[in-house]
């Protein structure tokens, strides 16, 4: 059996340059590769909570309109109910059509989010067990017995304390929802990863010089202006876009949820309104909570459109005075008559002024969140392709130094 | 020579792959939004007794129709007699869909009074638990709102004699009516009650397997009945004649033993023994001419299907 052949030591000075270059290529080719990928999947991501903040931001204002159709449809029931068969048909109407609307947008709103279905569904028994209430209540009330007074007064509660938490819940969820998607630019990440490939694309130049005697290498320097750009550009695209988020938020956005609240506010009032004269006798409970929704009110509408409300106020003081008086029936009729003089004239203005204010905040909200989104996909796009360019001349630039060497 | 890091194909796959797994993760949907449960309301407990009611509580002071005293004076010079009264205890004092004024056999009794006394009846819609405040600080002159008499009442407030005996009865469906001989048929059924009364432990005294359905009102508990959700209702027989009158499937069985008086009163200021002396003369009056009788049997007497008497006064109180 032969001896194998000796091999020889190997020589410490030695220095394996291709397998070096090789290293080198490799790792600097991985960098501007991640750089697009991360960068440009950072950009989608942005682009994709901007989509998301506009989709949540119309469900949120969906939401508080179910909320505001269902007191509005309560107002509407309980004036109605003191006018027991004599009510103006359009009012009968408005009301069947505001339940209507408030069903048509349950089911918009379980079809635009998946979270919310069980909730809606839960909702929509609710309204179901509502418009039931209130028909009898009517029945009954056609009748002159009191039993409908139980109905409506029933349905009344049911609302407030079964039906209104469950979209209370949906517009905390999808508030919380629209704000967190608000926040989802990245600009200082699109910096932090531009920075660190920046970084090793020096770090390899830097070994390379060494190696090679040559200071800087032109494919290196070329990837590293891409990398350089396309930071730049990006990050001041997402720093732009943040700040016109926060912009949105701070303004349209809180409009509307303001304009919302406070007209849910004002057609509970009213219907606080209607119930302390349904139920005789025991009206400061009703009034109680009638100074609590006023406040929401102030608290909330436009100091613009405040004037219509305090209108609304002065007529509502003459209700609670006439009633206090015991003059029930002039009160009644104050509280329901369809002229200027009463108190559901002003309160119908201020509701269809903050259905306005509602409708115009949230069209600019969800523009204003949509705005941009194509040119930043574009840009997201664009990154990872130019991360691609970046490899391409690194790869050309390690390729020289190779040639170089052999 | 060029060195290829990783097959071109698979280099691209791997892009996609991380690319897509990023996308996906930032897509993956939110969590359900939560329903909220409806809290259960709060039931308070009935009023405690600190005295046992007995037939010498039912003694209110001697009638004189023609007692001179101050609380007359005032309410003659004012031209104006404020009674408490409810507005949705059917036929008792309930509001007439015809004349959108008040009626019922309580109001019978409240306007007959301020006819004798020559003034308006100015009725004041008020709750059960506005009666005893409102007489104890003068907002009203009396109350003539299902009022019982009782030895609690008589240490804050004064009474005139009883003008109804009322009792506590059993309303039930209409086809277990025949059925019916008394609260031991009420086993396993559900049987309503206003909260914070102390009707349902009267029927569960006698039959503790019937089931407590609670609802706020009287009128809730009709609401129940007519939704599957209770089979019987118990109050005092006034109140259950009104639910009857509301639904033709609900009867008050004739005949039952009352579970427990609940005999009615005017109630008054504890210092205005003029008027209540005046008002137990108009009382005497009202039973004694037959109106009584004639607002019994229109309004109470269709729904509880059985004749009734004034209840025999007692003016032995000094």
């Amino acid at each position: 059996m032969s001896q194998p052949a000796p091999v020889a030591a190997p020589d410490a000075a030695f220095v394996d340059t291709p397998a070096l270059l090789t290293r080198w290529h490799l790792v600097a080719v991985a960098t501007v590769i991640a750089f697009g990928l991360v960068s440009g999947v950072l950009q989608i991501l942005s682009w994709q909570s901007d989509g998301r903040a506009a989709a949540e931001t119309q469900q949120l204002v969906r939401v508080q309109g179910i909320k505001s159709s269902l007191l509005r449809a309560d107002a509407l029931a309980t004036t109605g109910y003191l006018t027991a068969g004599l009510e103006p048909t359009a009012k009968k109407q408005e009301y069947a059509d505001t339940v209507n609307g408030a069903l048509a947008e349950i089911a918009d709103a379980a079809e635009a989010q998946p979270a919310d279905r069980a909730a809606l569904a839960a909702l929509n028994q609710q309204v179901e067990t509502y418009t039931t209430d209130v028909a009898q209540a009517e029945v009954y009330n056609r009748q002159g017995l009191p039993l409908g007074i139980a109905y409506q007064t029933a349905a009344s509660t049911q609302l407030r304390d079964d039906a209104i938490p469950i979209v209370d819940a949906l517009v905390k969820a999808n508030a919380q929802r629209s704000q967190e998607a608000m926040g989802g630019q990245h600009p200082w990440w699109l910096l932090l990863v531009g920075i660190l490939a920046i970084g090793v694309l020096v770090l390899v130049n830097q070994q390379m010089a060494r190696a090679f005697r040559r200071r800087i290498n032109g494919g290196l320097l070329v990837a590293a202006a891409i990398v350089a750009l396309t930071t730049l550009v990006t990050a001041i695209a997402a720093f732009a876009h943040a700040h016109g988020n926060n912009q949105t938020e701070d303004g349209a956005y809180r409009e509307a949820v303001a304009a919302a609240t406070a007209r849910t506010a004002a057609d509970s009032a009213k219907a606080d309104e209607s119930l302390r004269l349904i139920n005789r006798g025991s009206g400061q409970s009703y009034e109680t909570d009638w100074s609590r929704q006023s406040k929401q009110v102030d608290a909330n509408a436009p100091s613009a459109d405040l004037a219509g409300w305090r209108t609304y106020v002065e007529r509502h003081r003459q209700v609670v005075a006439l009633d206090e008086d015991n003059r029930w029936r002039q009160a009644v009729v104050l509280a329901t008559t369809g002229d200027a003089s009463g108190s559901t004239a002003p309160l119908d203005r201020f509701d269809q002024r903050m259905q306005g204010d509602v409708r115009s905040a949230a069209q600019k909200a969800t523009g204003d969140l949509s705005s941009g989104r194509t040119l930043e996909l574009l840009l997201g796009i664009l990154t990872v392709l130019l991360g691609v360019v970046a490899a391409v001349m690194v790869s050309s630039g390690i390729a020289a130094r190779r040639k170089e060497f052999l | 020579m060029t060195t290829r890091l990783v097959p071109s194909r698979r280099r691209g796959l791997l892009i996609a792959l991380a690319a897509g797994a990023l996308v996906l993760a930032s897509a993956c949907g939110y969590s359900a939004t939560p329903v909220p449960t409806a809290a259960a309301p709060s039931t308070p407990p009935p009023d405690k007794s600190t005295c046992t009611t007995t037939k010498a509580d039912l003694a209110s002071y001697p009638p004189n129709i023609h007692a001179p005293g101050p609380t007359i004076s005032r309410i003659k010079k004012a031209g104006v007699l404020r009674i408490g009264v409810s507005w949705d205890t059917y036929l008792m004092a309930a509001r007439n869909a015809q004349s959108n004024g008040i009626s019922g056999f309580d109001i019978d009794v409240a306007r007959a009074i301020a006819k004798a006394l020559g003034v308006r009846a100015e009725l004041d819609v008020i709750s059960a638990g506005e009666r005893q405040t409102d007489l104890e600080n003068g907002t009203l002159d009396m109350v003539v709102r299902e009022y019982t008499i009782t030895c609690d009442r008589w240490k804050h407030i004064a009474f005139s004699s009883e003008y109804y005996d009322a009792g506590q009865k059993v309303l039930v469906r209409k086809d277990l009516a025949d059925k019916y001989a008394g609260p031991q048929d009420l086993a396993g059924l559900r049987v309503c009650a206003p909260v914070g009364t102390t009707s349902l432990a009267n029927i569960e005294k006698v039959e503790p397997k019937a089931i407590a359905v609670t609802a706020q009102t009287h009128t809730g508990c009709l609401m129940k009945f007519q939704q599957g959700d209770a089979d019987a209702i118990t109050g005092d027989d006034t109140v259950l004649a009104g639910l009857v009158a509301q639904d033709p499937y609900a009867v008050v069985p004739p005949g039952q033993r009352p579970l427990e008086d609940e005999p009615y009163g005017v109630g008054m200021n504890k210092k205005a023994k003029d008027l209540v002396r005046f008002v137990n003369a108009v009382l005497q009056q009202y039973a004694h001419d037959g109106q009584w009788e004639r607002s019994y049997r229109r309004w109470l007497e269709p729904a509880l299907q059985v004749p009734a008497q004034p209840p025999t006064p007692d003016f032995s109180r000094r």
